[in-house]
């Protein structure tokens, strides 16, 4: 009888031991036009995706300007509007850690593509932040604007525009589900004139503790 | 006068056939368990000293002998070795050491029933050691350091692992403890780490604040981190003209394990008790000989903070960002109850093993006496897991002074109740208009040698 226990347990060890193993950490390459992963506590491309493609969309249709309105280069064509993408700012609840470079490099690539404008090199923005170590959102004041063109002028790159990009958020929650509205507002400041024009665009994205949290508060029949 | 009954020979030797077997598989689990019957502390001892003594070369030899001889404790000698190597000025080599042993403890990470098994014959040294959590954070927070005592490159990088590490244990705080996840208490240091440098880049003043913010939250009562707060909220990195030097101090002899007989709390032996009725027909004795379990051990120190002048001016003393004794402590005792009740359930199921093995054969004679002595020797072969990273300061302060660019004469002393109590050391710094220079020192006690590294880039 000892013997059968003794052998029992030996063998319920010996079992256990073999069931379960360490496994191994594996990648792939996601195809273009595969759908992106949503992320369960925070956002990520599947919001950031469309949030930048709808917002600068947005921005270049308002923006297209005729002929009549620019300034004309010296070869005799129109000049484009000179922009200087100053930074995204996140005013949102959650830290988007290494997106908020992405975001910049997403956006002020897609107005570079768009030919309608020319971008200043972030490089150069950020050189002329460090020469006259102004924060960007310090800029608006007359002197530190008229101070900060100027260095980049020198650089050969002078301003029309400062483009600022605002990253905010609004939470409803309810029991153990929450909604986060997130909003991408970017914001056009003429610096000659002053005048500015707003942009923004949304997604909203639902967070559940279960997979049936979707359903149960997003039901078309419930409401 | 001896009976041979020929009608029971073939018994006997089936008897004795699984007599041998057991023996061999006693003997092998004595033998098994005699080569980890040292502990990670008493082979860790000796170079622990060397280090203290300044001698870096013979102290890195040491640990390399070490790794090569004991598998078990490759991973936390290998984080004591990254140690070495950045305050030898290798800081390359230190981050190649602390990158494999980052993806060696998220590997091991993943639970291994194997190991959990011949633990349960053994001891718990054999289980793959996957870092206690202030550990896997600290890892990251030596990596970052390592690499802007480079070119700071990845150190960007480094700070978000930090963040994400957070999140994961976060997450099992709260799957395994059953509390919020908002209790967990995450190390402040690393949110420093992150504001400093997003700082650093003249623009992302937001991101800094948010990490500031956080660390100010952590530790309310730090001064230094509400100026910080406040500069990045309404100020700038440094004045045109100017650098700035940050200076991180490892003060003090940090925590290690060492192995105690004590014995198992009433919540221990509830747990062993699951543990022991999910493998077989057992039940707790009633009462349990004391057991070998790890303890942790904090050196005592006179070394409270570092005090830094800049070309003989008095700028103040460095302020704490990463209690880590505090942090190792708390740790332990969280898990306390757990590994006294591996232990006690271990305990059961070798004396159930033997019992076992000893009726299914002849019950009396030297045989009985032999299973005896062999369980006694197994019993007694067991050690406790007191593997840890075993080179860590005490406390990691930091302080940060903007200066005017150019080259400037540094001077750290160790300081007790703000009073120099020990050598003071000089480092000349290069700070660079707009940049931050960092400077790595460690004063483990007022007599220990003190070691200095600047990244001056």
């Amino acid at each position: 009888m000892h013997r059968r226990e003794w052998l029992t347990c030996f063998s319920m060890l010996t079992a256990v031991g073999f069931a379960g193993c360490r496994g191994y950490q594996y990648g792939h390459v996601i195809k273009p036009g595969a759908e992106n992963l949503v992320g369960s506590h925070e956002a990520g491309a599947e919001v950031f995706d469309p949030l930048v493609d709808e917002a600068v969309a947005k921005f270049l249709a308002r923006q297209q300007v005729s002929p009549e309105d620019c300034k004309i280069g010296p070869d005799g064509f129109p000049a484009k509007k000179t922009i200087c993408f100053i930074g995204i700012e996140n005013k949102s609840a959650e830290d988007i850690g290494d997106y908020k470079d992405k975001l910049y490099n997403q956006i002020d690539s897609k107005i570079l593509e768009s030919q309608s404008f020319t971008p200043i090199s972030r490089r150069m923005v950020d050189a002329a932040l460090h020469e006259t170590r102004m924060r960007p959102d310090a800029l608006m004041l007359p002197d530190n604007m008229q101070l900060f063109t100027a260095v980049l002028q020198r650089s050969g790159a002078p301003v029309d525009y400062f483009l600022y990009a605002t990253l905010t958020s609004g939470t409803t929650k309810r029991n153990s589900s929450t909604q986060r509205d997130y909003e991408l507002t970017l914001e056009l400041t003429n610096v000659h004139t002053g005048a500015y024009d707003k942009l923004s665009s949304e997604v909203r994205k639902g967070y559940h503790k279960s997979a049936m949290g979707k359903i149960w508060n997003y039901n078309p029949l419930k409401r | 006068m001896i009976r041979c009954d020929p009608s029971r020979t073939s018994v006997t030797q089936y008897r004795a056939a699984i007599l041998l077997a057991i023996g061999y598989l006693l003997a092998g689990l004595v033998s098994v368990s005699q080569s980890g019957c040292s502990t990670h502390a008493k082979r860790i001892a000796q170079p622990r000293n060397l280090f203290y003594d300044g001698q870096l070369q013979a102290c890195r030899e040491s640990l390399e002998k070490l790794s090569k001889t004991n598998r078990h404790d490759r991973d936390v000698v290998n984080l004591d070795l990254a140690v070495v190597d950045l305050l030898s000025g290798q800081a390359k080599q230190a981050e190649t050491r602390l990158k494999d042993v980052r993806d060696r403890f998220d590997h091991l990470e993943q639970d291994s029933f194997a190991e959990k098994t011949v633990s349960m014959w053994t001891d718990d040294q054999v289980r793959s050691y996957s870092g206690e959590d202030y550990e896997k954070i600290l890892l990251r927070v030596f990596l970052s350091l390592s690499n802007l005592m480079q070119d700071g490159m990845d150190a960007e990088s480094y700070t978000l692992q930090i963040q994400d590490k957070h999140e994961q244990l976060a997450d099992q705080f709260e799957s395994s403890s059953g509390k919020k996840k908002d209790e967990y208490t995450p190390l402040p240091l690393g949110f420093y780490m992150r504001g400093m440098l997003r700082e650093a880049t003249h623009h992302d003043y937001d991101d800094a604040s948010r990490n500031y913010a956080i660390a100010s939250k952590l530790l309310p009562n730090s001064e230094p981190l509400q100026w910080d707060l406040a500069r990045v909220q309404s100020g700038v990195h440094s004045q045109p003209g100017h650098g700035v030097v940050y200076v991180f101090a490892m003060v003090g002899r940090g925590p290690y394990k060492v192995e105690v007989a004590e014995h198992p709390t009433s919540a221990a032996l509830l747990i062993a008790d699951q543990i022991i009725s999910a493998v077989g027909p057992y039940k707790l004795p009633p009462t349990i000989a004391p057991i070998k379990i790890p303890d942790i051990v904090v050196p005592p120190t006179d070394v409270d903070a570092v005090g830094v002048q800049i070309n003989a001016q008095r700028i103040g003393p460095t302020s704490s960002l990463a209690n880590i004794e505090q942090l190792a402590v708390s740790t332990f005792q969280a898990n306390r109850n757990s590994i006294m009740a591996r232990a006690v359930a271990r305990r059961v199921i070798k004396k159930a093993t033997i019992v076992a093995a000893k009726g299914s054969m002849d019950k009396g004679g030297l045989t009985a006496i032999g299973m005896d002595l062999a369980g006694i020797a197994w019993e007694a072969s067991e050690a406790a897991d007191t593997r840890c990273w075993g080179l860590l300061p005490r406390d990691i302060q930091v302080l940060r002074v903007e200066v005017p660019t150019g080259d400037h004469q540094l001077q750290l002393s160790p300081l007790s109740g703000n009073r120099p109590i020990g050598p003071s050391q000089q480092t000349s710094v290069r700070v660079v208009d707009g940049q931050n220079t960092y400077v790595i020192c460690w004063f483990p006690d007022a007599r220990s040698v003190s070691q200095i590294m600047c990244s001056n880039r």
